[in-house]
């Protein structure tokens, strides 16, 4: 068959040799590139590799791509400005996964303390459907908190006694009592907060913050997550790199996980005999190959590769210099108590954020996990809040009198809410609690966020919001919009839509939140 | 979207109700003239103090974003414009529009205030309704005789304008002029010069985090065609010394200046004095001490200074070197 003759005209699953479709005569150029594009990510998608657009090759392309804002030839410069100035240039994200209970912490509810062991009343729980680990049981008793909470700082804001060193920073703090989740399950509730969908493959808010706004140290990963030690394991739900991943934009907007011990990248070093010229001549040896192979196939995947092999040799000498702790004053060991020094513990890891704002790394997200407490609440909360408290006040208080917190928002919090009833058996001492979406509590601090203030409010039990509701959705609508950014806009165009960190669904930036 | 528009119908039904004091429905003074007499004012007062008028400063925003698109020029929808106050007095086919020192009588004040749902409602084709505080300020000017003179601060009680962002106000020179100048600058000092957003007047953002130690003195010199347009230096860990800060007191939109860990001192600080819109400044680590902060929190745009591990005051308890 010759696909030349006019009876055969050119079909696109042709194998072989063939005309491209740039020889097709009477169609627009524009057009006809359109359709390369197209095809070509077509083609990856067949073979399961993330396709992108040209807005992200742009930013891939980076310091040699024609800006794409109107007038503005800056080389370099990210794929969007902040909307409007931003008042937050990084974000600390302490993500408590598992779930804090919101009665042992931030939503104070005193009248629960002469409900011991009565009956949740069905017409607070309005038929919802619970999960399998509680469904069953034959009654829903009210467990208060065993734990006191008193009043702290100038707004004289109630929080448990767990937290006696955070509690000195509650003036810093912007407590929201009333985020609801869409999710009743760790991994879809803990996906969404992180990348606003409860179904893997979506970019991670570090992710959308760097393709809008590039990096400020391109010495350093733009995005690093750092997962911690745990006081005890209980329930500990398992984290994959699906919760910092870049999902469909370029894979240099991923996070670099950073790992505890001697060796934080793997992989970083050179082998033993291979000196630094040595290897910076076979990065340029394999960039070179890789460039020839952009020029024939242009697939943008390739400069994704390049500017990885860019980045690692980089961080050959700017990692050893954030991991060496040797330089920090005593005043920081003081602060941050003994565990600090630990490689791993989350002491250690509030630290090294800290030491990457500085540094300029925009987004830094820390797990601690096994806060998923359903049985034996009381002793293990106290283990996890133990752990945590001094180092979460250490970091807000280090960033204030460092000059950072004001363009650094702290984030923290767990991905639901728990239940008012037990689950399992009730005692004077001992009860466990259930996942439950409708309602938990965050906070944030600095960054733009107003502080000292509470937001949204539950009902006497903690079960449903009574005042001022906050989805995830808002929740990094209002994140995006301390960076400058519009959650509107920040969009990337994948399978036929301008995908958004907020989805399709209304969202709102929570404007009582903004100092 | 029903329910969203009810309830912001609800507040400005409360607002109406609730909070309208009966001082600012007494018809003032000036609307005893008369609509006659006040066209006849309008006629007679000179035009370079339009601008210091209730109608103008309240009333035509609220009528040119709300109302204008149907009933202006271009479209007149039940024979109404409201695009000029002699437009609005003559009123649409309905008869007239405002009845002075009357809202509730005054079919402007009335159709935007129906239920949203209710067929009259204004604007209409669930077009964006009018704000509560927009409500409350037709009502005042109606209330207080519907004039096109009055003065904007005759009329007391109106809600506050909501205060300008601060991306609008310029806070340095347009900076797309300098563009190439820009490009070749970072590329010849290793430095970046980012646009804060993308108000052009916002200024830019020096940025030195990629390479620190590439940034000294005589990098900050070469900066000179682009000082105007940087408001926010950030020179942290930078090699920069007092000769540097001359340089810097040269940025003279400088809002936000970051010195932690230079080798700056208390002598170079007084070349900042100069700069009259300094609101931040950062010496952390640094070897300053109080002789040169002092001098420079008594700055009127000073709003916060930091100088945590520093011989300066306040530095075992940094709160005390916030201002206020």
């Amino acid at each position: 068959m010759n696909p030349h003759s006019s009876d055969h005209p050119l079909c696109s699953d042709h194998g072989g040799e063939h005309p491209t479709v740039l020889d097709l005569p009477h169609v627009p150029l524009g057009l006809k590139r359109e359709w390369l594009d197209l095809e070509t990510r077509r083609h990856f998608l067949g073979q399961g590799v993330k396709a992108l657009g040209w807005a992200g090759l742009a930013t891939l392309l980076g310091r040699s791509a024609p800006n794409l804002l109107a007038n503005s030839p800056i080389p370099g410069a990210p794929a969007f400005l902040p909307h409007y100035a931003p008042k937050a240039k990084r974000a600390i994200y302490l993500f408590m996964a598992g779930s804090p209970s919101q009665f042992e912490t931030w939503d104070y509810k005193p009248a629960l303390a002469d409900l011991f062991d009565k009956d949740l009343p069905e017409s607070v729980r309005g038929g919802q459907t619970l999960t399998g680990m509680t469904a069953s049981q034959t009654r829903f008793p009210i467990a208060p908190s065993i734990y006191k909470f008193a009043r702290h700082g100038k707004a004289g804001r109630f929080i448990s006694e767990l937290f006696p060193y955070t509690a000195k920073v509650s003036d810093e703090l912007c407590v929201i009592k009333s985020l609801h989740t869409d999710a009743i399950n760790h991994e879809p509730a803990i996906l969404q907060l992180t990348t606003g969908n409860m179904f893997p493959g979506r970019p991670s808010i570090g992710s959308w913050l760097s393709y809008g706004l590039g990096a400020m140290n391109e010495e350093l990963p733009t995005f690093v997550v750092m997962t911690s030690k745990m006081p005890h394991r209980t329930n500990v739900q398992a984290l994959s790199n699906r919760l910092w991943s870049s999902g469909f934009l370029s894979p240099e907007h991923a996070a670099v996980a950073l790992r505890s011990g001697s060796d934080p990248v793997l992989y970083l070093n050179n082998p033993k005999g291979v000196e630094s010229d040595v290897r910076r001549a076979m990065i340029d040896g394999v960039n070179d190959l890789n460039r020839q192979l952009f020029e024939r196939v242009g697939d943008p995947e390739i400069n994704a590769r390049i500017s990885q092999y860019e980045m690692a040799f980089r961080m050959q000498t700017s990692v050893p210099e954030l991991t060496d702790f040797s330089n920090e004053p005593q005043s920081t060991w003081d602060l941050y108590g003994p565990k600090a020094k630990e490689p791993g513990t989350f002491a250690y890891n509030c630290l090294m954020a800290r030491r990457l704002a500085e540094r300029g790394v925009r987004f830094t997200q820390i797990f601690l996990r096994s806060w998923d407490q359903h049985s034996n609440l009381p002793k293990n909360i106290k283990l996890m809040a133990e752990d945590s408290d001094q180092p979460t006040y250490a970091l807000v208080t280090d960033l204030k009198r460092r000059g950072l917190l004001d363009d650094t928002v702290v984030i923290w919090g767990g991905e639901f809410g728990r239940t008012v009833y037990s689950q399992g058996t009730l005692t004077p001492t001992n009860y466990g609690r259930d996942h439950h979406p409708r309602c938990f509590s965050m906070w944030m601090a600095g960054g733009g966020v107003k502080p000292g203030m509470s937001y949204g409010e539950t009902d006497d039990f903690s079960y449903n919001i009574v005042k001022d509701p906050m989805h995830i959705r808002d929740l990094h609508a209002t994140i995006l919009h301390l960076f400058g950014l519009d959650h509107s806009k920040l969009s990337f165009k994948f399978q036929g839509l301008d995908q958004k960190l907020t989805g399709v669904l209304p969202s709102k930036v929570i404007n009582d939140l903004l100092a | 979207m029903t329910s969203w528009l009810s309830r912001i119908f609800s507040v400005a039904r409360f607002v109406r109700s609730g909070n309208a004091s009966p001082s600012a429905r007494r018809p003032s003074p000036l609307s005893r003239v008369g609509r006659q007499g006040v066209a006849f004012l309008a006629i007679a007062v000179s035009s370079a103090r339009a601008e210091d008028t209730f109608f103008a400063k309240r009333v035509t925003p609220i009528l040119e974003q709300k109302c204008v698109v149907c009933h202006g020029a271009e479209k007149q929808k039940g024979k109404l414009r409201l695009d000029s106050f002699a437009h609005l007095m003559r009123g649409g086919e309905g008869g007239p529009a405002v009845t002075a020192g009357d809202p509730k009588g005054s079919e402007l004040f009335v159709r935007v205030t129906l239920h949203p749902e209710d067929e009259d409602f204004m604007p209409a084709d669930s077009k964006p309704p009018l704000t509560p505080d927009e409500v409350k300020v037709l009502e005042l000017w109606i209330a207080a005789g519907a004039s096109e003179v009055i003065a904007l601060a005759a009329i007391k009680g109106a809600p506050a304008l909501a205060a300008p962002k601060a991306a609008v106000l310029p806070l340095a020179p347009d900076w797309r002029a300098r563009a190439p100048q820009i490009a070749q600058l970072e590329k010849a000092l290793g430095i970046r010069l980012v646009p804060r957003s993308m108000v052009a007047t916002d200024g830019l953002v020096l940025r030195t985090a990629s390479s620190p130690g590439r940034c000294d003195d005589t990098t900050l010199a070469k900066l000179a065609p682009v000082a105007d347009l940087i408001v926010e230096a950030e020179l942290a860990r930078t090699k920069i010394t007092d000769a540097g800060l001359a340089v810097v007191g040269t940025f003279v939109n400088l809002r936000v200046l970051d010195l932690t860990r230079t080798a700056v001192t208390s002598t170079g600080l007084n070349d900042l004095l100069a700069l009259k819109n300094l609101e931040t400044l950062n010496l952390t680590a640094t070897a300053v001490d109080d002789s040169g902060v002092a001098a420079l929190r008594q700055m009127a745009s000073i709003k916060q200074t930091w100088v945590f591990e520093t011989k300066a005051g306040g530095a075992d308890n940094p709160t005390a070197a916030a201002k206020k």
